[in-house]
């Protein structure tokens, strides 16, 4: 090792206590970027996943004016076509099909617009997450009565019905262009942990739904998910394009849920001007670190400076402190992260069903191990350090050596 | 004889109006080789001003001052910073030894920056510390040598980069008399034997009693100047 680097270390290890002080500031800096990361991208990932795999799936397909107008007579009159290209599909992991019309549910005490959904039972368990949220009575069931009808618990509580009563759902057929009627029984109760979906979504079959609507076989929407949920969000995927027509469009839940999209993006700003403000205040840390340490050694410097070392010379000594200093914290701060995201991951961080922009948190947010917790964040651990050191390595340099030994010479 | 260091005229001003200070005015002299010299004075005189002015450590705010020939007044920070390094040796008062080097590498450490091979390096700073009477000692740090023997190392410091000319700023004045007067009988010998020139800006009377030179300031002037065998 040069003697520039001897010096470093050596003048490092003097003071141990300020260096580790100092070296704590950039390590617990990094920690927490690396971890403000890991939940951001936990949580991110548990809030994409509550909106889409909770009900409306990774991605869907309607008719392009369906969601625009909000029109019922709007559909995909040839699903089966559709749902053979999504079975062909490698990226795509389960579909279903689903009529969705604007009606009304009436029980013997209240009544309440809801939106009626239309679903095959078995396809649309490998999509949303309703067969796993009942919390009473059965999901719906292609061997049991016409008649069975799901209900949130929200929505059983304003109609105050329970499982068994009759309930009479409206809706408008498309074909007569007149109200549609039919008596259905509450057959189970579910508790998807999302207020708006709890209180204005109600479940029937299919063939009914189609039926009472007068689609002849037609639907509304094809919801599906993807091996990956983060390939929804990749516009450069065929299935995009094969899965779409002058009709119907399919669209990933970026473009479904802009505002959910916009918010992910708000959070992710959001962190970067946290990781800005971390940043400048270790900046400051360091600064001062290397400040008292320079103030210790004036006297010092001047003798350096007196025998001939050169001003560049000094200057890279503090650099090179700076250095050794940011390394060796460097070090410290990725294990404490991984130790930190490691440890949080395992036992989940519980947000207690808190909802943001409308997405419940349902599940346990684990914090997410990411490389570039391992590569840019150092990285720029490494740069902020090293920028803070310039200021005290100028002020260094330029002790003038005549006023540094004046209680000397 | 020519001088291995001069000083044409040289004055230092601090402050101006009614608060200029002349620390220093229009002083010439020169050093020649060989030289054991003590510019001697009261607090205030200018002794340590000139010793800073010879040594290129401070601009004189006019005047000049001639080291191996060359006007240093005249030289940007870069080519001081070397001419520093290999024409002069400071020894100060207080040691000023980096303490987290050891004795060995404190007197490495100019030969370094000077680009001397590492085994003249080493031959060069072991010779010296037996020298100075500190063989065995090389591997301490500053710490854990007493007073004289880091003061030892300093001369050691200060000596083998081979300098033209020593300053030294009151070299005995944390010292015991003892243990003072060892060390200048050491640099004496230095001088005698081997030519080295040393400038002493001092109050002590054992360096005075030594010096084959002495230079008396006042009031930023040259108030006697006297020879003597020493």
């Amino acid at each position: 090792m040069g003697i520039t680097g001897r010096l470093a270390l050596r003048n490092l290890a003097r003071n141990r206590r300020r260096t580790l002080l100092t070296a704590m500031i950039i390590s617990l800096s990094l920690t927490a970027l690396m971890f403000t990361d890991a939940l951001i991208q936990g949580m991110t990932d548990t809030m994409v996943r509550s909106a889409t795999r909770l009900y409306s799936g990774d991605a869907q397909i309607h008719h392009r004016d369906f969601l625009a107008r909000q029109d019922e007579s709007r559909v995909i009159d040839d699903p089966e076509a559709v749902l053979e290209q999504l079975a062909r599909e490698p990226e795509v992991a389960g579909f279903a099909a689903r009529t969705l019309a604007f009606g009304m549910v009436s029980s013997a005490a209240n009544n309440r617009a809801v939106q009626v959904v239309g679903i095959d039972p078995e396809a649309e368990a490998g999509v949303s997450k309703i067969a796993g949220a009942m919390i009473a009575g059965d999901y719906l069931s292609e061997a049991g009565p016409v008649t069975q009808l799901l209900i949130g618990d929200r929505l059983a509580e304003l109609l105050e019905a329970d499982l068994g009563d009759r309930i009479v759902v409206s809706v408008n057929n498309q074909l007569s262009e007149a109200a549609e009627q039919q008596l259905f029984r509450v057959s189970g109760i579910f508790h998807l942990n999302a207020r708006a979906m709890d209180e204005n979504l109600a479940f029937i079959r299919l063939p009914e739904a189609q039926s009472m609507m007068g689609l002849d076989g037609a639907v509304h929407e094809i919801a599906f998910n993807l091996t990956s949920a983060s390939l929804a969000t990749d516009t450069s995927l065929g299935l995009w394009q094969r899965l779409s027509n002058d009709r119907w469009v399919a669209q990933g839940w970026t473009e479904l849920m802009p505002q959910l999209a916009t918010m992910l993006q708000l959070t992710n700003s959001s962190t970067i001007i946290a990781g800005i403000v971390l940043f400048i205040l270790a900046g400051l840390g360091v600064i001062n670190g290397l400040f008292m340490s320079i103030y210790e050694r004036t006297y010092e410097f001047g003798v350096l400076l007196a025998i001939g070392t050169r001003r560049r010379q000094l200057f890279k000594l503090i650099m090179t402190e700076g250095l050794i200093l940011a390394l060796g914290a460097i070090v410290i701060g990725l294990i404490l992260g991984v130790l930190l995201i490691t440890w949080s991951a395992s036992v989940g961080i519980d947000y207690g069903s808190m909802e943001v922009s409308g997405v419940a948190l349902a599940e346990i947010i684990r914090p997410q191990h990411r490389f570039m917790q391992y590569s840019a964040l150092p990285f720029w651990v490494l740069v902020m350090t090293l920028v803070a050191c310039i200021y005290p390595a100028i002020h260094a340099a330029r002790i003038v050596p005549a006023k540094a030994l004046h209680k000397s010479l | 004889m020519s001088s291995v260091i001069e000083t044409r005229d040289v004055s230092k001003h601090y402050g101006e109006g009614d608060t200029l200070v002349k620390a220093l005015d229009r002083v010439s002299l020169g050093i020649a080789p060989g030289e054991f010299t003590a510019i001697v004075g009261p607090s205030g005189s200018g002794k340590s001003t000139l010793l800073q002015l010879m040594g290129g450590l401070d601009n004189p705010t006019h005047g000049q001052v001639h080291l191996a020939n060359k006007d240093i007044t005249q030289m940007s920070g870069r080519e001081l910073s070397d001419f520093r390094r290999d024409h002069i040796g400071f020894i100060f008062q207080a040691y000023n030894l980096i303490p987290v080097l050891t004795a060995a590498e404190n007197c490495e450490y100019i030969m370094l920056l000077q680009g001397v091979p590492e085994a003249e390096r080493r031959e060069r700073v072991y010779a010296m510390l037996e020298r100075v009477g500190l063989a065995g000692r090389e591997g301490r740090f500053p710490h854990q040598l007493s007073g004289g023997q880091q003061q030892r190392v300093a001369v050691a410091r200060a000596m083998v980069s081979r300098p033209d000319i020593i300053l030294a700023d009151e070299p005995t004045a944390n010292l015991d008399s003892q243990t003072g007067s060892d060390l200048l009988d050491m640099m004496h010998d230095l001088n005698r034997n081997e030519g080295m020139t040393f400038v002493f800006s001092t109050h002590d009377p054992m360096i005075m009693e030594r010096a084959s030179r002495l230079i008396r300031l006042k009031d930023g002037c040259i108030d006697s100047e006297s020879e003597r065998e020493a």
